[in-house]
């Protein structure tokens, strides 16, 4: 399997929050299928772009979910790595 | 015919032809400006959202470029063609050097910026400070050369090898050969670009292809706007 760039490791971390509404820190951890010292660096960069968010569920547990500007990410995917491609950079 | 009326004719005509080419000018630069803010701003969201190196240095290229082209048109329009020794009278760093010093600064930052979005993944590390060092001192000898001619082609030949260098170096690593096409319209850009510097530099040069220049770099200017729309999907 070829080694996934950094977009697309973003890609699939907000792709696992996106398809389950809600999740705690270390299932999307697991889900995510990169090292712990990657997550964490990519979970910090994530939080720092508003991509996601972290809430208290019901019984006052961590979850993280999708904020707005991480579902805009997620519909101009697509486009982001299309243009990338085309111009090179 | 009375001398005087044939006087008035020709000084008519001679008018006509000012407001022709101030009116060409104005034209060609607003097509580049708005061509290049265009750009900058339609990739502001890819950019924002995916914070990727290489946007950000192809987003700075035409962001130099329609500073670049406002400094030009303001030498052009000002200085050359509303007559350069009054206004050059009233403040003349103002309207001399220093709109000369920020035109080079900025188109030569420009070209780099393009060479560097394509070549920074190739480096270890960021070594864009030195491209702006190398600007404003290209830019410095060009200014305190003033009048050397020679200087100034030479300087700008040397550009123009270094650009063909790393335009080939970087189509020859180029994974997908396809993108031929892209590597020549940054090459074109940059050899138009290089013939603008020197229509500023060496005043009355390039004269008799003027027009030619003017809708070559307007049509390359155009080309890239349409691939950014394309693949943006801006509208």
């Amino acid at each position: 399997m070829a080694k996934r760039g950094k977009l697309e490791i973003i890609r699939d971390i907000l792709g696992i929050v996106q398809n389950s509404n809600s999740i705690k820190p270390t299932p999307l951890l697991r889900q995510s299928n990169i090292s712990s010292s990657r997550f964490k660096e990519y979970f910090s960069e994530m939080i720092d772009k508003k991509f996601i968010k972290s809430v208290r569920g019901n019984r006052d547990e961590k979850l993280i979910v999708l904020t707005e500007k991480g579902n805009k990410f997620l519909e101009k995917y697509k486009t982001i790595v299309n243009f990338i491609e085309e111009f090179e950079l | 015919m009375p001398y005087h009326n044939i006087g008035r004719g020709v000084g008519r005509m001679m008018q006509e032809v000012l407001i022709g080419t101030l009116s060409m000018e104005i034209l060609y630069s607003f097509v580049i400006i708005v061509c290049s803010l265009m750009i900058y701003f339609g990739t502001k969201e890819l950019y924002e959202l995916s914070g990727h190196k290489g946007l950000k240095y192809f987003r700075m290229t035409f962001l130099f470029f329609a500073v670049a082209y406002f400094f030009r048109s303001f030498i052009k329009i000002v200085i050359v063609y509303l007559g350069k020794q009054e206004i050059a009278l009233v403040a003349p760093i103002l309207f001399g050097k220093l709109p000369i010093f920020l035109f080079m600064y900025f188109s030569i930052m420009a070209i780099f910026y393009l060479l560097y979005s394509v070549l920074y993944k190739k480096l270890k590390h960021d070594r864009i400070h030195l491209f702006h060092l190398a600007s404003a001192l290209i830019a410095a000898i060009i200014i305190f050369m003033g009048g050397n001619l020679v200087l100034i082609l030479l300087i700008n030949i040397l550009l123009l090898i270094f650009i063909v260098y790393v335009v080939y170096l970087s189509y020859n690593q180029s994974k997908k050969k396809k993108t031929l096409n892209l590597y020549m319209i940054y090459f074109l850009l940059s050899v138009f670009w290089i013939l603008n510097i020197l229509d500023i530099l060496i005043p009355n040069v390039l004269q008799g292809f003027q027009l030619l220049i003017y809708l070559a770099s307007s049509g390359i200017f155009l080309m890239i706007l349409y691939k950014v729309v394309k693949k943006t999907g801006a509208n």
